[in-house]
C-alpha cells in the first residue's frame, strides 16, 4: 500500500514541480543563448540578456520555496485538511501516510537541488566547459584516493544518505508541528506555528543538555577510555555516520510525536 | 407508474394496495414479467426489503407468482384480477362511507347525492363533449 | 454477526460528553437512519466507526474488529464535507479508488457517471458544489463494501439531486452490507430505511423498524421525531 500512496503523492506533486522545472531549466537556456549578447553594443540585448539570467535567478529561488511549500500543503491539505476524511480511512496505517509524505517530500527537495545545479550547467555550458568538466571530476576522485585513501563513491553515498535523513528531517519537524496543532479544536494553524518553536527551543535544550554531558559528565569519561585507532579517512566516515545517526535520531523523535498525533488525537474539522 | 404513500399506514401495505391498482389498471399487465425487486424498489424509492415484503404477500395472495429463475409475473387468472378489483374497490367505498358518515349521512342520503352527482357529472360530460 | 457494534461508547470532548454510553447493533441486509438534530452526537459516531476519532471510554467494532486499516476495507464513507482531491479528474479518482480498495467495482461507476453526464476527463475543481457530491457519492455506493456510512448525504442538496443520491443508494442495496445514513431530513429518507435509531444529546433514544413504528404508533416516523424532539 505505501508503494500506491507513493504513486499517488508523486502524481499529486508533480503536476507542480514538474512545471517549474521546465521553466528553471527553460530560463537557464535562454540565459545560455543571449550570454552572447552580453558584450554586444546594443543597449537594449544587454538589458535584455540581464533580465533573463535575473528571471533564471528568480525561478532557483522559487523552486526551493515552492518545494517547501509543497512539503507543508502537501501534509496539511492532504491529511489535516477536508481530504483528511479520504485519506484517514483508506485501508492504509498512519505510519504508511507519514512516509510516503516524507519519502516524496525529501525526493522533491533532493530534485530540486539536482535540477538548479543542471540549470547552472545548463547556463554555463559551451563545448569546452563541458569537457573540462569531464575531465575534472574522475582526477578529482583520482586525487582523492591517492592522497586520503579515499573512497568517493563511499562518501558520495554517505553523502546522500545524511541529505536524504536532513530532508526528512527537517520536512518531520514540521510535520509534527502541524499534526500537534491540528489536535486542537480552535486555532489550528497558529497552534501549530507556536508548536514548531516549542520544538525548536525543546530540541535546543536537549542538544545542549547532550554537549554538557559530553563536556565534563560520564559519557566524555566513556568515549575517552575507548580507544579509537583510525586513521584520517575512517574518521571521516565515522564523522558522516555519526552525523546521520544524530540527524535520523533528531528525526525520530519528531516522528514519533507526528504518527502518535496522528492515531490517537486526529481531529478533523 | 407514480407512487404515493402517506403518513400513517406502513409503507409495505401501501405498496400492494399501488401494485393491486396497477396490476387491476393493467400498468402491469398479465403474465407480464415484474421488474427485479430492486428496480422496482428504486422506482418507487423505497426500502428493498419492504418492497420484498410487498411482493412476497401479493405472491401468498396469489396476484403474482414467482418462477425460479426468471423472476415474478403478474397471474394470468383473470377472476382473480376481478376479485382484486372488486376488493379495491369495496375498500374505497369502505372509506367513503365512513368519511360520510363521519359529515353525519345516512345511507340515503349518501345514495341520493352520487345520484346527483352522477348526473351533474353526466351533464359537464355532454357539454364538454361538444 | 453485527456489521457495526457501540458497545458502551463514550466520547468527550473536553468536558461535554459528545456520546454517551451508547449501546446499539446494525445487521447486514438492513439500511438504518441514524437520526437526531444537529450536534447530537451522530457525526461523533459515524466518526468514531471510521477511526476518525478514539473512543473516551467503551468500544465501537466494525465487523468484529476496532476500526483500523483492517475494517477501512470493508467500511465504504461517505463524509460530510467533499473529501475528495479537488485537483484529480474523474478518472484519476477512479484510479486512486481502484488502487486502494479492491471491492471498487469501476464499471459500475463509470455507469453511473455516463448516467449523469460528467466527463471522465473533467476536473473536480471545475465541478458545482452539487456535481462533486454525486462523485463523491457514486464512489462511495461503487464499492462492495460490508458497511456503508453516509454522513448527511442528502444535506445541502437541491430535491432533484435529493431523489438521486436515494435512488442510488437502493440501486447499490446488498443484502450481505448496512447502510447507515445519518440525517435530520426525515420525511425524505424514511421510505428508504429498514431501521431508524434516534439520537440525542448523545443518547440513543429509539432503535426500531419503520414498520414497527407505522404499525403501532399509526404515524410516520417524522411525525414521531417531532415528538420525541418537540422543542
Amino acid at each position: 500500500m505505501l508503494t500506491k500512496l507513493l504513486k499517488h503523492e508523486f502524481r499529486a506533486t508533480a503536476r507542480i514541480m514538474g512545471p517549474l522545472y521546465l521553466i528553471l531549466l527553460a530560463a537557464a537556456l535562454a540565459a545560455n543563448l543571449t550570454a552572447g549578447l552580453l558584450d554586444a553594443d546594443s543597449f537594449i540585448l544587454n538589458i535584455v540578456s540581464a533580465l533573463i539570467v535575473m528571471a533564471w535567478f528568480v525561478a532557483v529561488i522559487g523552486v526551493f520555496i515552492v518545494a517547501f511549500i509543497l512539503m507543508l500543503q502537501r501534509f496539511y491539505k492532504n491529511l489535516l485538511g477536508d481530504e483528511g476524511y479520504l485519506m484517514f480511512t483508506l485501508p492504509v496505517s498512519v505510519h504508511q501516510h507519514v512516509w510516503s509524505k516524507l519519502i516524496v517530500s525529501a525526493v522533491w527537495f533532493i530534485l530540486t537541488g539536482v535540477v538548479v545545479v543542471l540549470s547552472v550547467l545548463v547556463l554555463a555550458f559551451n563545448v569546452s566547459f563541458l569537457t573540462d568538466l569531464a575531465e575534472v571530476f574522475p582526477k578529482l576522485f583520482e586525487q582523492l584516493n591517492a592522497y586520503y585513501a579515499f573512497n568517493g563513491t563511499a562518501f558520495m553515498l554517505e553523502g546522500l544518505i545524511l541529505l536524504f535523513a536532513g530532508c526528512m528531517t527537517f520536512s518531520l519537524q514540521f510535520y509534527a508541528a502541524l499534526a500537534v496543532g491540528h489536535s486542537f479544536p480552535n486555532h489550528k494553524m497558529a497552534l501549530s506555528v507556536v508548536f514548531y518553536f516549542v520544538f525548536q527551543f525543546a530540541m535546543q535544550i536537549l542538544g545542549a543538555f547532550l554537549i554538557l554531558a559530553l563536556d565534563e559528565g560520564p559519557l566524555y569519561q566513556l568515549l575517552m577510555r575507548l580507544d579509537f585507532h583510525i586513521d584520517g579517512a575512517a574518521a571521516v566516515h565515522f564523522a558522516m555516520w555519526i552525523l546521520i545517526a544524530l540527524t535520523a535520531l533528531y528525526g525520530a523523535v519528531f516522528y514519533f510525536v507526528t504518527a502518535l498525533t496522528l492515531k490517537k488525537r486526529l481531529n478533523l474539522e | 407508474m407514480k407512487w404515493q404513500f402517506n403518513a400513517d399506514a406502513p409503507i409495505w401495505s401501501q405498496l400492494i394496495a399501488q401494485i393491486k391498482v396497477g396490476i387491476v389498471t393493467g400498468a402491469f399487465p398479465p403474465g407480464e414479467r415484474l421488474p427485479s425487486v430492486r428496480d422496482l424498489a428504486a422506482e418507487a424509492g423505497v426500502n428493498p426489503n419492504t418492497m420484498q415484503r410487498a411482493l412476497t404477500e401479493l405472491e401468498r395472495d396469489g396476484l403474482v407468482y414467482s418462477q425460479r429463475t426468471a423472476g415474478r409475473f403478474v397471474t394470468e387468472d383473470q377472476s382473480m384480477i376481478a376479485s382484486a378489483k372488486r376488493s379495491l374497490a369495496e375498500s374505497h367505498i369502505q372509506t367513503f362511507l365512513r368519511a360520510m358518515a363521519h359529515l353525519g349521512y345516512d345511507r340515503e342520503e349518501i345514495l341520493t347525492l352520487l345520484r346527483q352527482e352522477k348526473i351533474e357529472e353526466g351533464e359537464e360530460h355532454g357539454s364538454s363533449g361538444v | 454477526m453485527a456489521v457495526l457494534e457501540c458497545k458502551d461508547l463514550t466520547k468527550h470532548y473536553g468536558a461535554a460528553p459528545a456520546l454517551d454510553h451508547v449501546d446499539l447493533a446494525v445487521e447486514p441486509g438492513r439500511i438504518v437512519g441514524l437520526l437526531g438534530p444537529n450536534g447530537s452526537g451522530k457525526t461523533t459516531l459515524i466518526k468514531l466507526a471510521n477511526g476518525l476519532l478514539t473512543p473516551s471510554a467503551g468500544e465501537v467494532l466494525v465487523c468484529g474488529a476496532a476500526p483500523g486499516k483492517e475494517t477501512h476495507a470493508a467500511v465504504s464513507y461517505l463524509p460530510e464535507r467533499t473529501a475528495i482531491p479537488t485537483w484529480m479528474s474523474v478518472k484519476q479518482l477512479m484510479d486512486f479508488y481502484g488502487d486502494f480498495y479492491s471491492d471498487f467495482r469501476r464499471d459500475a461507476a463509470t455507469e453511473m457517471l455516463a448516467h449523469l453526464n460528467i466527463p471522465l476527463t473533467q476536473r473536480i475543481k471545475q465541478m458545482s458544489k452539487g456535481t462533486r457530491e454525486k462523485v463523491q457519492l457514486i464512489m462511495v455506493m461503487s464499492r462492495a463494501a460490508k458497511l456503508y456510512l453516509l454522513d448527511e448525504p442528502i444535506g445541502g442538496v437541491d430535491p432533484a439531486t435529493r431523489d438521486y443520491i436515494l435512488s442510488t443508494i437502493i440501486t447499490n442495496y446488498n443484502p450481505e452490507a448496512a447502510v447507515i445514513i445519518s440525517t435530520h431530513l426525515i420525511a425524505d429518507v424514511e421510505k428508504v430505511l429498514d431501521e431508524v435509531i434516534f439520537i440525542n444529546q448523545g443518547r440513543v433514544v429509539l432503535q426500531s423498524s419503520v414498520d414497527e413504528i407505522r404499525e403501532e404508533k399509526g404515524m410516520s416516523v417524522d411525525a414521531l421525531f417531532r415528538e420525541v424532539f418537540k422543542c
